[in-house]
């Protein structure tokens, strides 16, 4: 994975060739070896296997919705719904089971609730042609206020006994390993594989990095960029079932809240551009990690919440300055539209 | 006008009864009118009260309106909801264009203690009753009905130090949002004890914004570092179902102490207490506090006093819910219920 | 009868003005503001009072708040970024005006320039780092957004009990939050200030076209040495001012610090520009776009909250109205050009009498001959598109080119050539002026003057703007030729002012009369029209009694006269009519009459089409432009003819062997040098019986050799 400035694409597949390179991801990465050292050396209980666990699993949600988020941000997209994919769907399911229907049937709905929701975002994106931003910040409200008014009775939507088969995929361990995490690590080798071994993976790449030419070149575009959404929202959707597992409850009204921003920063702090084409798995994976050090060393400090936000948002400023002084973009190298 | 009525009409009754009893026992078995609740319904007929809640769709504004509703509307009294959805801004535009309209009482549930404070004030020089509820505004109107969030915070740390007792004395506390009144007058419930038990040390004392997620964060976190914690004090139980569950993923429900707050709502408070995620749940139940809006509404529409001529509040009455009570009827409320009452 | 019909409707029915309309940039704002009509319209039904003055006062306050916003987020887009930390900014700055106010205590008129100061700091720190350092701008942004707000909760932590306790009463203060002049409150009249400027800024001045150009293409702009980083900085410090203009009034209206103050605000301002029509990527936006977004979205959320429509409705509508508004919005904008395309050819009702005779023994004036067929040939495959051609006292012989010179040839042989002066657009018409300037209207540019020390300067290029037409018709986009009044005034025409130079066959199809003539006054620096709906206006020239011009109409087929001066001042008359060719440029000879170019010849087959505008419409919207009919060029000649209209004598050059094409001819010292606007060469005609010593500005302005 390389740096967007690179010039034309060959690049992807060389991952360990160019490890050293200085590139966003791996100046982030670089910040979170030197801050993970630092914690480990003089941060007391940092470095213990029970708290690298919480660690990992207090970002497990963040970095699933990540992965969601990178499918279409490669394809030169954004999907600001992702919030509302990840709240109504699984909201929806527990409402249901709540309702006393049964359990598949609920996860049946909220499948198709979903599928049809991202099959609607891909519409307006590749074939009404919104931009992607405002599509998906529409669809997201309307989505939202869907669930307000017909989907949910109040809008934190408790668990009940009938959904008890589904809190393994929230809540305890296995072979030690804390559930969220091994969601998150199953999510993270089905994106990975989709993009690397499936010939749309590869097209979706070549979207991102050309759209006309890609279209020029014979690839399906449009029915490609609608995947790219229908993927996100399953993605989310599940998401959505591991935060609703592991807290036993859906509180829907996080989608009023800012984890959207989180979301982006996680895909875009990693080193997938806003541009598309670059990046993958592995970038999503190192900015989770960051947020999540960052995060769990704070808490263990007793940071106050606003302080936290400060000294990540801080933090992350320093990781994109490096970026800019490193690899420098300029007049000529700047894509248009590239915001 | 209105004085002269007051007057007269005891007085005209008066002469009725004496006229009434000096005519024929066969005359005297007729009914009687009774002389004010006329007047009384003649004052609410038609009146509009306007709720503007921070957001509809949860237990709390839910039930206050289904309660006042239940309670007015047979007088002819229209409840009208304005539903600003979480956002301060739309919140004080409904304020603002509920000026220009007129409604007879706005009950506001304020987001924070300044936003509507200005409104308020010209809303109450223009006639208005103001009616505020559980969170107030700096502004003080005629009425305030709801719980004392210092009472809660002590209530809540009251019962965690005293399951302490014996134990490490380690609590922890997840706020609600910093910036938020009701989080930080519950703080100060929670300072006040604190004062007086120094033996207690807080490990950790985080806002986690309203949000079950984070709160979890925040728990694991903390549990990972302190196992041996004895309690924790929670501000909203929405928020504190995170809470619960990094307890009980750690294996310590039964030994962490966890003391929340809330609406009393069957789902979010009772069940979540005998299912043992919360030891005790303080419940300022919404019934009561929309019997007791319904009430004032009632009073001061048919005195017809000036509105701000008076201010005053009205405290609710805490409901503690624990496992010993949980079961009991009465305890906590159900939305579906209040909603469909006859 | 019918075509008489036809006649009258397209002489009354405007059809030219549709394209004209859609071909103005604002109807890109067309859709918008058809939703807003509508919104309002449906709401304004739904509530009684909604869109009363005390309804319209109450939405106002918020509007312009959000308004002010949405300008700074419009401006940033504008300039090809994004600003989301405007939502943390916004409470900074509220948090700050309220700090100043209620614990410090400062009095109003410091608290207001120290807001807008920390507003423009904050936005600065997005400034530097956006377009000094090059950070992306949506990533940046989006981390100051978690900053300040970071610093926000914190800051009103320790102080929003103290700003909760105050409650002041100011009364300047309190007019900035609920005052208001002669009803209007006080915010609006400042926001329509703003707006005011704003619209000035980014159509009218310098720096708002560097901020368009940016957005348009960064590196192109770059390129062209615009200041690329600072101008960005500095949308981004307007972006912040803005925000805490906003932020002030908020401040003053409401006095808060709650803790959602802001949130979401961005996704707000982001809708309203979006919605408005300000597209991401940059280069394209207004302020009217910015207003229609802000409204729209504003009305919709405050009118379904009155409506006491549940929140989920509520953002079910928002989100409803906002999808389909920009699905129609995006398909507008993207086939806006093309229905302009199809319907901004617009041909009218033009009837011609039959046409006169040629042939060669049909005995008329114009009967065909060969006179031009041995001219000598001047710079042959040197010379591009000569249009016209000039000669001074010393024999220099001046021309147009296509590549936008005037080439000079040296006498005798005019071997020798070099490049006069280069101007940039293709020259169309000469004259010397008393001084021996040279006065040249440029097509495309305007007229222009090259002095005798060879400087190239503009004399004009806008006239007034006339009240009645749609096209802005100030800028001069085909000035054709010219001539000199005694006074100093140049005359000349504008062939036409809906097409562009090489759009000139187009113009040809409408017929219309779209072109004019034009008075420029050296002595003032004054331009005024002064004929208006001439059917492409071509060759000028100063009649003998130096009191009109002639004038040539090339799709009228006339040569008609103008009395710009004495008794008859005002009139117009019609000298040449029922021509067989399309007249182009008009000179004077050397015995008192004038000669006069036919660019090309009238067939019939274009003179029944120009009977029938269905028709011609129907070709300029199914055929591409390639297969149209056109007018012909491909043969023409030289005429002379007197003031009274009596046509002298013909040239041809039967066969076009060596001037296929003549747009203009100049008699000089015994010779006629002829042009053509498709040559590669210039003619020189030997005159049987001219004055050998005529040079026609020495004679034009007495200077006797």
């Amino acid at each position: 994975m390389r740096d967007r400035n690179d010039g034309p694409s060959y690049g992807r597949r060389v991952t360990a060739a160019v490890w050293f390179r200085p590139s966003q991801q791996n100046i982030v990465f670089a910040l979170f070896a030197v801050l993970f050292v630092l914690f480990s050396l003089f941060l007391h209980g940092f470095l213990t296997t029970d708290n690298m666990l919480t660690l990992l699993q207090n970002v497990a949600v963040l970095g699933i919705l990540g992965l969601g988020m990178a499918v279409v941000v490669i394809g030169r997209g954004i999907d600001i719904s992702l919030v509302a994919s990840l709240a109504v769907p699984p909201g929806l399911v527990l409402q249901m089971v709540q309702n006393g229907h049964s359990l598949p049937y609920a996860l049946l709905t909220a499948f198709a609730l979903s599928l049809a929701f991202g099959l609607v975002n891909g519409w307006l994106i590749a074939y009404a042609e919104v931009p992607s931003l405002f599509a998906t910040l529409a669809t997201g409200l309307f989505l939202a206020g869907l669930g307000q008014v017909a989907l949910f009775k109040l809008d934190v939507v408790q668990w009940s006994p009938g959904m008890n088969a589904l809190t393994v995929i929230g809540q305890g361990t296995i072979a030690g390993l804390p559930v969220p995490i091994l969601m998150f690590g199953l999510t993270a080798i089905a994106v990975m594989l989709f993009l690397r071994l499936t010939r749309i993976g590869t097209y979706i790449y070549a979207i991102g990095d050309n759209p006309n030419a890609a279209r020029i070149t014979g690839i399906p575009t449009r029915p490609a960029i609608v995947l790219q959404y229908v993927l996100a929202a399953l993605v989310g959707a599940f998401a959505g079932l591991v935060l609703a597992a592991s807290v036993n409850s859906m509180p829907t009204r996080i989608y009023n809240s800012t984890l959207i921003y989180d979301v982006i920063l996680v895909v875009v702090l990693g080193g997938i551009g806003l541009s598309g084409g670059r990046g993958g798995v592995l970038n999503v994976v190192i900015g989770t990690l960051l947020i999540g050090t960052m995060l769990n060393a704070m808490t263990i400090m007793d940071v106050s919440y606003s302080g936290q936000n400060l000294i990540k948002g801080l933090v992350l400023l320093v990781a994109i300055l490096a970026d800019s002084f490193v690899n420098p973009r300029n007049e000529e190298t700047a894509q248009q539209g590239d915001i | 006008m209105a004085g002269l009525m007051r007057w007269t009409i005891p007085v005209f009754a008066g002469f009725g009864m004496l006229a009434l009893m000096a005519a024929t026992p066969a005359r005297a078995q007729q009914g009687l009118d009774e002389p004010f609740q006329a007047q009384f319904n003649k004052a609410l007929e038609g009146k509009v009260v306007a709720y503007v809640p921070v957001a509809m769709n949860f237990d709390l504004t839910e039930g206050w309106y289904a309660g006042v509703k239940h309670e007015l509307a047979p007088y002819g009294v229209k409840v009208e909801v304005r539903d600003p959805n979480w956002s301060t801004n739309a919140g004080a535009q409904a304020v603002t264009t509920l000026l220009s309209e007129k409604p007879a009482v706005i009950i506001v549930h304020n987001p924070d203690v300044q936003t509507y404070a200005k409104l308020l004030q010209r809303a109450e020089k223009e006639g208005i009753y103001i009616i505020q509820i559980n969170m107030g505004s700096a502004y003080r109107s005629t009425v305030f009905v709801g719980a004392n969030w210092t009472e809660i915070g002590e209530r809540d740390t009251t019962a965690v130090v005293d399951a302490c007792k014996g134990k490490s004395n380690k609590i922890a506390i997840i706020q609600g949002a910093l910036s938020a009144a009701a989080s930080a007058y519950t703080l100060k419930g929670v300072e006040n004890v604190l004062a007086k038990h120094p033996e207690i040390q807080v490990v950790s004392s985080q806002a986690a914004d309203w949000d079950a997620a984070k709160a979890k964060a925040i728990t694991q976190t903390v549990l990972k570092q302190h196992p041996d914690i004895c309690g924790i004090v929670g501000f909203w139980d929405g928020m504190d179902i995170g809470t619960a569950a990094a307890v009980k993923e750690g294996g310590l429900t039964g030994k962490v102490f966890v003391a929340t707050s809330g609406g009393g709502e069957t789902r979010g408070a009772c069940d979540q207490v005998k299912a043992g995620a919360f030891d005790l749940d303080v419940s300022y139940d919404v019934p009561t506090q929309a019997a007791d809006m319904a009430a004032m509404i009632k009073w001061l529409l048919a005195s017809g006093m000036k509105a701000g001529e008076t201010k005053s509040s009205i405290y609710t009455t805490l409901i503690p819910i624990t496992k010993a009570n949980a079961d009991a009827p009465g305890t906590c409320w159900s939305l579906a219920a209040m909603q469909n009452k006859p | 009868m019918n075509e008489r019909l036809v006649s009258l409707r397209y002489r009354y029915w405007p059809d030219h003005l549709v394209g004209e309309i859609l071909s103005k940039r604002w109807t890109e704002t067309a859709i918008p503001a058809i939703v807003l009509v509508i919104v309002a319209a449906a709401f304004s039904e739904a509530i009684p009072g909604f869109l009363s003055a005390a309804g319209l006062a109450d939405t106002a306050r918020q509007a312009c708040e959000i308004g002010f916003c949405v300008f700074g987020m419009s401006l940033v887009i504008i300039v090809g970024g994004i600003d989301l930390s405007i939502g943390s900014i916004f409470a900074l700055t509220d948090f700050c005006a309220l700090f100043c106010l209620d614990v410090l205590g400062w009095p109003v008129w410091a608290v207001i320039p120290a807001t807008l100061l920390a507003g423009a700091l904050l936005g600065a720190v997005n400034g530097i780092l956006i377009g000094y350092f090059r950070l992306r701008a949506f990533i940046t942004t989006l981390i100051t957004l978690i900053v300040y707000r970071a610093a926000y909760d914190l800051l009103i932590f320790g102080h929003s009990n103290q700003i909760a306790a105050a409650f002041p009463d100011i009364p300047i203060w309190n007019f900035i939050g609920g005052g208001t002049i002669f009803g209007v409150p006080s915010i609006v009249l400042v926001y329509a200030a703003i707006a005011i400027f704003g619209h000035v800024f980014l159509t009218r001045l310098r720096p708002g076209w560097h901020v368009v150009a940016i957005g348009g293409s960064r590196r192109s702009a770059f390129n062209s040495g615009i200041p690329v980083r600072r101008t960005i900085a500095q949308c981004y410090v307007a972006s912040g001012f803005l925000t805490a203009l906003g932020a002030l009034f908020f401040a003053a209206r409401l006095g808060t610090v709650g803790g959602d103050i802001g949130v979401g605000l961005e996704v707000t301002v982001l809708t309203a520009a979006i919605l408005g029509g300000i597209s991401l990527g940059g280069g394209k936006g207004s302020v009217a776009k910015a207003l229609i977004g802000t409204l729209i979205v504003l009305l919709i959320t405050n009118g379904l909250t009155t409506l006491s429509a549940p929140g989920g409705v509520n953002r079910m509508v928002l989100a409803s109205i906002l999808l389909i508004a920009a699905m129609i919005d995006i398909r507008w904008v993207k086939n806006r050009n093309r229905i302009i395309s199809k319907v901004y050819v617009s041909p009218t009702y033009h009837a011609m009498p039959p046409i006169p005779a040629t042939d060669p023994d049909s005995g008329t004036p114009f009967a065909l001959n060969d006179r031009l067929r041995d001219v000598t040939e001047i710079g042959v495959g040197r010379i591009e598109a000569p249009e016209d051609i000039i000669l001074d006292g010393d024999d220099n012989l001046y021309a147009g080119s296509r590549h936008g010179d005037i080439i000079r040839f040296f006498p005798p042989d005019y071997e020798r050539m070099e490049v006069y002066a280069h101007i940039g657009g293709q020259p169309l018409g000469m004259a010397f002026d008393r001084n021996r300037s040279l006065y040249v209207c440029v097509g495309g540019m305007g007229l222009y003057r090259i002095t005798r020390n060879r400087k190239v300067e503009k004399a004009t290029d806008e006239t007034n703007r006339s009240l009645r037409s749609v096209n802005d018709d100030s800028r001069l986009r085909l000035a054709d030729d010219l001539d000199i009044a005694d006074d100093g005034r140049i005359f000349f025409s504008e062939a036409t002012v809906r097409y562009e130079m090489h759009e000139w066959p187009v113009d040809g199809l409408e017929a219309r009369g779209n072109g004019r003539i034009i008075c420029y006054d050296p002595n003032t620096e004054t331009t005024r029209t002064v004929l208006r709906n001439l059917k492409f206006p071509n060759g000028v020239c100063i009649t003998s009694d130096r009191q009109s011009i002639l004038f040539a109409e090339t799709w009228g087929c006339t040569v008609k006269r103008y009395w710009f001066a004495g008794p008859k001042i005002g009139r117009v008359e019609t000298v040449l009519d029922n021509l067989p060719g399309y007249p182009d440029n008009i000179n004077l000879a050397s015995d008192g009459n004038y000669w006069l170019a036919l660019v090309g010849m009238r067939c019939p087959a274009l003179d029944l089409a120009w009977r029938m505008p269905g028709f011609r419409r129907r070709m300029a919207k199914r055929l591409p432009v390639d297969e149209w009919l056109f007018p012909n060029i491909n043969t023409g000649c030289v005429v002379k003819f007197d003031e009274q209209g009596r046509i002298l004598e013909s040239l041809w050059d039967l066969g076009g062997v060596n001037h296929p094409m003549i747009t203009s001819m100049r008699e000089h010292r015994g010779h006629l040098y002829l042009g053509g606007i498709l040559n590669n060469r210039i003619g020189r005609y030997r005159l049987a019986h001219a004055d050998p010593d005529f040079v026609h500005y020495d004679r034009r302005w007495g200077i006797t050799a």
